[in-house]
């Protein structure tokens, strides 16, 4: 008896399989955050007025057209939301998120809903080499010709192309990768801002006196672990200012270039002077050391101050940057990350409807709203634009004042294709004692070369 | 009689509390931080939240919309329908593995095994599914599913079926009955209690099954609950108090199934040790 | 009495169809794609260039030492704590259905919840573990942050986690064990431990059989837990085959990622297929 039960409810449920199969009646659902920024309530406030008045002049030009942004679940969405409200009073347009897993799964995601056909009309990725991986001429719309695509500045632009095509927009501002610093340590302890290697380790030494930890680790995070060898590219370029291309043609190696071993070796330098749990330490424990004061230095992005501004708003004057220090007093710069990109996919239904979005992404009125969303932690690669006044001084001072006086470089990734997978294990690796500087740099050239070979350059 | 009942006495008492300590020290761990708020729960202290957080539950079942409520009617539909199509052909694979001899069966065998061992290939399994014109369905998750689950199934059914006579088979042919009638009225209700245990044992793996979900059923109305808690796991950020409350409501029905099915599964092997 | 007159081979066929389609042919596509540098839609073949970069790469060698180390130990310990937690639950203590429960609870939580659950419990400074170690004086181990540490305790977490299917199928095994063989021993004066070692023991064997089968495999193919607790960390002294695997998937090596299938397939093979016939051989005694 239960066995014929079973034999219904199966037939039943395998049937209804076949017909819930084919249908998918659910439209994607607008989805509005459960955080309301003060910010927001009041651009929406401001221009309910202009919306009136607007709708009964014209029928807005994209009317019910439904636009879908793929966006892992790290990305700060708040900014793009900002424009997507206008998007929707100005050109009738409904711009809901996708928001994916993050990290290398989501990678895998992007990479595999392209395969299959079944990306949404937008997605945000990174610029640089990574863009490579996805085989833009094969998925992505070549947008380089577009009017927009003039706003851009040619180092940004230069990121998202390959091969003559250029295929996205900055998603944010740019951000730089150095040693973020508690200003208030160093006043208390009356350091100065180290112009030298040496001179930063001699500050370590009198911070980790005083009781606190000298610089952050936060190797639980592991891709946290790589900044301190990317950072470095200033001074690997100071070195050898071909370092890029000779790298991408297969001819330098980190291993043979002594620059390029430093850059490892700074990671074991500063081991000793690591918080304790520096192992499984995660990025927000270390946002927490930095804003408390508790650690004085942090290797690090400066999108970071995104959440010290969330969570320590006092703390944000406090925090400083300044680049990786060299060897040269007289030559220290500042290395530079461009921003994630939002992409188009090509085969998207909705191709006009992305472009003029992407219009008013770049235009004053889309960065204001953006800006007034997500306070800027570093400059925006749009020509013209000016950062607002408020804007914290980490980014108005100490970034910019690299960026006046020319010393920055561009992180390694931004210039060369290649950038070995296994990075952050391999900074890990060296970064907890495990193997010294000229073997991880020789792994990451192994590494590198993997790529190289998958990418089908002939190393 | 006295001393052995005060020795069964001590060992209860000791099992219990090492049972304890070991097993429900790390829920109990989840259950006090999953009320904290985002800055208690991230010291990671053992210790009971200072002002319970209730909140925090409702906040994770209408995150992304109520997303949580699509990813139990997935996950819960992939569960049962693979659960029961494993435990139909599962059975009937088993049941003639075990019983039938020659060389087909040993092929067969081979293969079953070797799902045993092998890890499924991620992108040429969703070439076949879009060849099938049935990728992103649920039929195919579901297959997908069962087809991992099989070798493991066959086997549970084939090692139980040792234990049936097949008199009971032969003699179920001399009273006329079908090759279908023997093995759905004779031998299929003998396997119920291996039944109940590949029932628990499957819808476990297959309800907190992460990666296949993942690639082969992907898209926003596809949500499983295991992706609901990736949601807390942020690369720049996580709010522990949600992921461990999160966690908890995602273990709520399997702990349901697990107390319908407790008592099955120990009835039946209980049931399984009286035979002549 | 003819078997196929009862039995029919055709009662495999479902079962062996959804395998097939589902499972095998996915299998053998990767296989040829193994030998190639592959890119979603175009290839280029290399023969065995992948494998030989497979093996040359220094974090593989680690890879196969530790997932070798993995399977071992925690299939060691599964079969031999499962075995006494069975006996333990199926004798005649009274809270054994409340025990047995919460053995298994475990196995409920998802892999994914316990990796983080039990990170957080790991952690040097602000463990719960370290902080009850701390009051018998041992001081600040870092569980999952020591290289040399890091694997070993990902094993236990998994030892805790398998241990109860390990038990159930014991259990299960020690269930249907005939009364009467006991019976009889206690009438000819055995006691406790003989009882143990000349009926249990022997008669559990298939049980056993499937419980080290089953954890030696699955512990050379574990992936979920090691990736939520280390992610092969740190660097990579936690990785395993299966990680490492990921790893170069993830990195787009797609060709690559696949040969280390395809030598996951063989390491297993050459491990199991003896281990199954010698303690196949071993029951028949």
């Amino acid at each position: 008896m239960k066995k014929l039960l079973v034999m219904i409810l199966t037939i039943v449920m395998v049937t209804s399989l076949f017909v819930g199969c084919g249908s998918k009646t659910e439209e994607p659902t607008a989805a509005k955050p459960a955080k309301t920024e003060a910010a927001k309530e009041e651009a929406t406030k401001g221009e309910t007025e202009k919306t009136e008045a607007k709708e009964e002049m014209a029928g807005l030009p994209f009317e019910g057209v439904e636009l879908t942004i793929m966006m892992d679940q790290n990305t700060v969405a708040e900014g793009v939301e900002a424009v997507a409200a206008i998007a929707k009073e100005q050109l009738g347009l409904d711009v809901s998120m996708d928001r994916s897993v993050g990290g290398s799964e989501g990678d895998n995601l992007t990479k595999t809903r392209l395969a299959s056909g079944d990306m949404t009309d937008l997605f945000v990725y990174n610029s640089g080499s990574l863009l490579g991986a996805l085989n833009p001429s094969e998925y992505l719309l070549d947008i380089s010709g577009e009017p927009f695509m003039a706003k851009i500045a040619d180092s940004f632009k230069g990121t998202v192309a390959i091969d003559g095509a250029e295929y996205g927009i900055p998603l944010n501002t740019i951000m730089a990768g150095g040693i973020m610093y508690n200003k208030a340590v160093y006043r208390d302890l009356g350091l100065e801002v180290p112009t030298t290697w040496d001179e930063f380790l001699a500050n370590c030494e009198v911070i980790k006196a005083s009781g606190t930890s000298a610089v952050i680790g936060t190797y639980g995070d592991a891709w946290t672990s790589q900044v301190t060898f990317l950072g470095d590219n200033y001074n690997v370029l100071a070195e050898n200012p071909n370092f890029a291309t000779e790298f991408e043609a297969g001819t330098a190696k980190f291993a043979t270039s002594p620059a390029g071993v430093k850059s490892f070796q700074k990671l074991i330098d500063i081991e000793p002077f690591l918080n304790l749990d520096y192992a499984v330490a995660t990025f927000d424990e270390g946002v927490d050391m930095l804003a408390t004061g508790e650690g004085a230095h942090w290797p690090m992005l400066s999108f970071v101050m995104a959440n010290v501004s969330d969570l320590y708003p006092e703390a944000v004057e406090d925090i400083g940057v300044f680049g990786i220090p060299g060897d040269n007093p007289d030559d220290q710069g500042l290395t530079i990350w461009m921003p994630n990109a939002l992409y188009v996919n090509k085969d998207s239904e909705n191709i006009d409807a992305v472009k003029a979005f992407f219009e008013l992404y770049l235009s004053t009125e889309g960065l204001d709203a953006y800006t007034a969303a997500v306070p800027p932690t570093g400059a925006y690669v749009v020509e013209g634009y000016a950062l607002p006044g408020d804007t914290m001084s980490i980014v108005k001072d100490d970034m910019q004042a690299y960026i006046d006086s020319g010393k920055t470089a561009p992180a390694l990734e931004y210039m060369t294709a290649v950038k070995g997978p296994n990075c952050p294990a391999i900074t890990q690796e060296v970064g907890s004692g495990q193997t010294t500087a000229l073997e991880a740099a020789a792994a990451y050239d192994a590494d590198c070369l993997k790529q190289a070979i998958q990418l089908g350059l002939d190393w | 009689m006295n001393k052995y009942r005060k020795r069964t006495l001590l060992y209860d008492v000791i099992g219990v509390i090492v049972a304890l300590a070991l097993f429900a020290v790390p829920f109990v761990f989840m259950l006090f931080n999953s009320l904290k708020n985002r800055k208690e729960a991230n010291l990671l202290k053992m210790s009971i939240p200072t002002e319970p957080v209730w909140g925090n539950y409702y906040e994770i079942i209408q995150a992304n919309d109520f997303q949580i409520i699509t990813a139990f009617k997935n996950s819960l539909s992939i569960m049962v329908l693979s659960v029961i199509i494993l435990v139909i052909t599962a059975s009937m694979a088993g049941y003639i593995l075990q019983r039938y001899q020659g060389k087909a069966k040993d092929t067969f065998s081979m293969i079953f095994l070797l799902g045993l061992m092998l890890p499924p290939a991620i992108l040429p399994t969703i070439w076949v599914l879009q060849s099938l014109h049935i990728y992103k369905s649920l039929f195919s998750i579901v297959m997908i599913e069962v087809a991992l689950q099989l070798p493991f199934t066959i086997m549970l059914y084939r090692g139980y079926m040792n234990t049936i006579p097949r008199e009971l088979e032969a003699a179920g042919y001399i009273d006329g009955c079908t090759k279908w009638k023997v093995f759905t009225k004779i031998v299929f209700p003998l396997l119920k209690p291996v039944t109940a245990t590949i029932v628990i044992l499957n819808a476990v793996t297959i309800f907190n099954d992460f990666m296949n979900p993942l690639y082969f059923f992907p898209g926003k109305d596809n949500v499983t609950v295991q992706l609901t808690l990736y949601n807390y796991m942020g690369r720049f950020s996580s709010s522990h108090n949600l992921l461990f409350a999160n966690a908890i409501v995602i273990t709520v029905p399997m702990l349901i199934l697990f107390l319908i099915f407790n008592k099955r599964i120990v009835e039946g092997m209980a049931s399984g040790s009286v035979k002549g | 009495m003819k078997a196929s007159k009862i039995y029919s081979m055709w009662f495999i066929v479902p079962a062996a169809t959804i395998f097939s389609v589902f499972f095998l042919v996915p299998v053998l596509i990767s296989l040829f794609f193994s030998m190639t540098i592959w890119n979603f839609d175009s290839f280029r073949f290399v023969g065995f260039d992948n494998f030989v970069l497979f093996f040359s790469e220094r974090s593989l060698a680690i890879s196969m030492k530790n997932t070798v180390i993995y399977a071992f130990l925690s299939s060691g310990l599964k079969v031999v704590l499962a075995f006494f937690i069975a006996i333990f639950l199926t004798s005649r203590i009274k809270s054994k259905n409340f025990i047995r429960s919460l053995v298994f609870f475990p196995n409920l939580v998802s892999t994914i919840a316990i990796g983080m659950v039990f990170k957080s419990l790991l952690h040097p400074t602000k463990g719960f573990v370290n902080t009850v170690l701390g009051t018998v004086g041992i001081e600040g181990i870092s569980w999952l942050g020591n290289p040399d540490l890091a694997l070993y305790s990902v094993i236990l977490t998994d030892v805790w986690k398998g241990v109860s299917i390990a038990t159930v199928i014991y259990i299960a095994g020690i269930v249907s064990i005939d009364q009467t063989f006991y019976e009889a021993a206690a009438i000819d004066g055995a006691n406790e431990w003989s009882k143990l070692k000349n009926i249990t023991i022997p008669l559990v064997r298939p049980a056993m059989n499937t419980v080290i089968l089953l954890s030696l495999i699955g512990g050379l193919r574990s992936f979920d837990l090691i990736w939520a607790m280390t992610g092969g960390g740190p660097g990579f002294a936690s990785d395993v085959l299966a990680s490492t695997i990921y790893k170069q998937y993830a990195a787009g090596f797609y060709g690559l990622s696949t040969a280390g299938n395809v030598i996951m397939l063989v390491l297993i093979g050459v491990i199991a297929f003896p281990l199954r016939k010698l303690l196949l051989q071993k029951e028949m005694d």
